[in-house]
């Protein structure tokens, strides 16, 4: 289910809202139940699948928190909870990805490829995979206790807020929250307004500016101007469309008492990589420092170390998003940025120029970053590049790409993003205070969201694959 | 946080209120039709994934106030930013394009796959036909902004080079491949003739389709498929007054009110003698098939004043017809395969297919096989 979306809005969520407020017991049992409903609504089949990954971890938590702290068998556990989830991700999100490459290799030796399983990809299964062996982590840490029932357990992993895409909530974060929780008016109502301003935000914003970047990653070739004009929006469309979806999940998770962590923070003002990265999915930079770049050894084995693993982190956290090679090359991108940063002490080549142009050279430099994540393939976004530096030229009808970009209404709501997206206050802080004109403003946002919405085609967000 | 009181209940009131009464609302009006409230529905069928999407597609367009309020939006988002819908784009000088038809120009063609691929699903009925003894014409509609493309954006005032590239390379791939094309393209872009397409309307003007007609006629004799017949007919002026169905398409009257219809002046064919208006002749020599480009002022208002009926004043004999909406690339081929007599007596097959269906083609560019000739 698409939380922007008639279903949702209009059904799902009052119905929920009801029964969690009518019912003061089993709360989280219900959070589970429609859970599962809100999941399954995409495909139901692919419940069991959440199911399984849940047990696994549930099993494997429970044998770790009953264990010795270094004893075999606590390892065994761990080492079985990570098999079989990132088994389940390897295999649904990767295996055709793998078969591909094979073929080529066959192929490159001469051989004949041989024909490719297709397996459909279960959307968010990178994030509730990434949950539940949180868990399993988080206990053979010590850092959290073990869950006291498999329902509080279940609920986490499928809590239907961020369930699809993101924030990652980590089970330490989240674990005292699942057993008491403060349910207030001042929370309901604040999670309110700010899952009105990601409804707003993907709704008026996003969907907008992705309306202009389709045909300009889409066309056969284009202007110089037009693959800027194209990649800016598609900057605006990412950022508004998942920040969006971050804030109505905290909106969402504020309302059934829970607290999430803040996702993003400004991340366009950024005045360098490293900056970016503290700003941009903060969820996740968290979650691989935490699970991967910390027991890989960090900062503590040396300098050539620490950016080996900052590289090898960022190609794993490109591959995350994606099983192509775009999102490795992506994350390459980012790990060499990070690693070139670390070196010159977390400072940019460019840390002693005014601040306005660090954030416009860190800006160009992340927009040069999704052009790889927008282009399905290296070939294409070696095209888009040869656009951007005015190597090529428009041919035959990609001369009409004008006529969908520069209209009025194209131009107008450009601008408005960049003057959203390059504020420092942003939804999430902006919802901490709240006046009567604010109130009012928040009320006609989503009355004129809603109508639009009315009018849209229907458009998941775009995380919603990974 | 801070809010006071006030606020917060005046925000989570606003908002359930706007959350629940939705449903309620429409759940009330649609007990009080008599109806059996439409969320209900959910409950009737397996939850398959596809019985889910289609229960959510019903409850959208049932909801009274997406109904109510679509319209309205469309005219805000028209009248102020300048977005046609979804299928529309807003052009220059008032006017408008059908959005496939500039994603066709713009983008790049697929590899055609299985049942994607024109060039063989041409050839195969080339072959099938050949084997009857009867000659296809294959005549690609250009899309409008092909031929108008400074209508659309400036930019393309000093572009010099062909939009749709694409359409040309098929129709050489077809002529080396020995099949019979008449290239509309190259004659419209060229033409000193005005107007060939309407402003409001993704088709071709009255003046427009009978130089595609006059052109199709002269190709036609000049190739001996067809000897001029003996019936003669003659023009009569009849002009009609509509919105195209660009305008129309956005489903907007608030939107639809600020145009005033466009004049368009179609002249019917009849039969010079008896003054009866044009009709096919199912039995004719020359089949014509073709999608909406034939439809247009030959089914629909005034009748008899469209492709097929100007085509047959320039044979000066009656032709058939076989014409499906959007359905040129394949449909047609499997109602003529359903009905093999319509090929019976036939010498030439026209087949005319606007050009964005070379990739948006409904049901693709299946190959489909005739019954065996009798």
């Amino acid at each position: 289910m698409v939380f922007t979306s008639h279903i949702f809005v209009f059904y799902f969520l009052p119905l929920v809202i009801l029964a969690y407020y009518a019912v003061p017991w089993k709360r989280n049992l219900l959070l589970l139940f429609a859970s599962y409903v809100f999941y399954g609504w995409w495909d139901p089949r692919f419940v069991v699948l959440m199911f399984l990954a849940t047990l696994a971890n549930y099993i494997c938590g429970g044998i770790i928190a009953r264990s010795r702290p270094g004893s075999g068998r606590r390892r065994a556990a761990l080492v079985a909870a990570i098999t079989i989830s990132l088994g389940m991700l390897g295999f649904f999100k990767y295996f055709v990805f793998l078969q591909h490459n094979l073929n080529a290799l066959v192929v490159w030796f001469g051989g004949t490829p041989f024909p490719v399983l297709q397996v459909i990809l279960p959307i968010g299964i990178s994030f509730f995979i990434f949950q539940s062996l949180s868990y399993s982590i988080d206990v053979y840490r010590g850092e959290s206790p073990p869950v006291r029932s498999f329902a509080d357990f279940a609920c986490f992993v499928a809590l239907f807020p961020q369930l699809i895409a993101g924030p990652i909530v980590r089970y330490n974060t989240i674990a005292g929250q699942l057993v008491e929780r403060e349910h207030s008016l001042d929370k309901f109502a604040c999670g309110t307004a700010l899952f009105i301003l990601g409804f707003a935000k993907k709704i008026l914003l996003a969907n907008a500016m992705g309306a202009v970047a389709d045909p300009v990653f889409g066309a056969e070739s284009r202007t110089c101007l037009d693959a800027w004009f194209g990649l800016c929006a598609y900057a605006f469309q990412i950022y508004f469309d998942f920040s969006g979806y971050s804030d109505m999940a905290i909106g969402l998770g504020r309302m059934f008492g829970f607290e999430f962590l803040r996702n993003f923070d400004s991340p366009y003002l950024a005045d360098s990589i490293t900056d970016f990265w503290r700003r941009w999915h903060i969820s996740l930079s968290t979650f691989l420092r935490d699970y991967l770049y910390i027991p890989l050894g960090g900062n503590r084995k040396g300098p050539r170390r620490t950016y080996a693993n900052l590289t090898i982190v960022m190609l794993l956290g490109g591959l995350w998003h994606g099983a192509s090679w775009v999102f490795v090359i992506w994350g390459a991108y980012h790990g060499f940025l990070l690693a070139f940063e670390r070196w010159r002490g977390k400072e940019s080549l460019y840390a002693r120029l005014p601040r306005q142009v660090r954030v416009a050279i860190t800006f160009v430099l992340v927009l040069f970053s999704w052009v790889l994540f927008r282009s399905p393939t290296l070939a294409e976004a070696g095209a888009y590049f040869q656009s951007l530096f005015a190597l090529t030229r428009a041919d035959g009808g990609s001369v009409l790409l004008a006529g969908e970009l520069y209209t009025r209404g194209n131009m107008a709501l450009m601008a408005l993003c960049a003057l959203v997206a390059f504020q420092r206050v942003q939804a999430f802080d902006w919802v901490q205070r709240m006046s009567w004109p604010r109130l009012l403003l928040v009320l006609a946002l989503f009355v004129f969201s809603l109508l639009t919405m009315f009018v849209q085609a229907c458009n998941p967000f775009l995380y919603f694959q990974f | 946080m801070q809010y006071s009181r006030p606020i917060g209940i005046a925000l989570t009131v606003a908002f359930l209120f706007i959350v629940f009464g939705m449903p309620l609302s429409q759940g009330v009006l649609e007990l009080a039709r008599g109806e059996r409230p439409h969320v209900l529905e959910l409950f009737l069928h397996v939850p398959t994934k596809a019985n889910l999407r289609q229960f959510e597609r019903e409850l959208d367009s049932a909801a009274w106030a997406i109904q109510r309020s679509r319209p309205w939006m469309q005219f805000v988002q028209f009248t102020v930013l300048g977005h046609a819908g979804r299928d529309t784009l807003y052009g220059r000088n008032g006017w408008f394009f059908f959005r496939p038809g500039v994603q066709y120009l713009v983008e790049p063609l697929p590899a055609p796959g299985q049942d994607t691929d024109p060039l063989a699903a041409i050839l195969a009925f080339k072959a099938e036909l050949d084997a009857r003894g009867i000659v296809l014409v294959v005549v690609p509609a250009p899309g409008k902004p092909s031929i108008y493309p400074e209508q659309l954006t400036r930019r393309a005032l000093d572009h010099t080079e062909p939009m749709n590239p694409h359409t040309l390379t098929l129709l050489t791939r077809l002529r080396d491949a020995g099949v019979d094309v008449v290239d509309l393209s190259a004659l419209f872009y060229g033409s000193e003739r005005p107007g060939l397409y309407l402003a409001q309307d993704s088709h071709w003007s009255p003046e427009g389709m009978d130089y595609a007609a006059e052109t199709v006629a002269r190709h036609l004799f000049e190739r001996g498929l067809v000897k001029p017949g003996g019936t003669e007919y003659s023009e009569r002026p009849a002009p009609v007054e509509r919105l195209g169905d660009l305008i129309r398409m956005m489903q907007s009257p608030p939107v639809e009110r600020l145009f005033a219809p466009e004049r368009v002046d179609s002249r019917q064919v009849v039969e010079a003698d008896s003054g009866t208006l044009y009709e096919d002749d199912p039995a004719s020599e020359v089949l014509v098939l073709g999608d909406s480009f034939l439809r247009i002022y030959q089914l629909d208002e005034p009748g008899a004043a469209g492709f097929t009926a100007h085509l047959a004043r320039r044979l000066g004999r009656p032709v058939a017809s076989v014409i499906n909406d959007g359905g040129a690339s394949t449909l047609v081929r499997q109602e003529l395969a359903r009905n093999p007599e319509l090929l019976a007596n036939k010498r030439v097959v026209v087949w005319e297919f606007v050009e964005r269906d070379i990739r948006f083609g409904t049901e693709g560019w299946q190959i489909v096989p005739l019954p065996p000739a009798s």
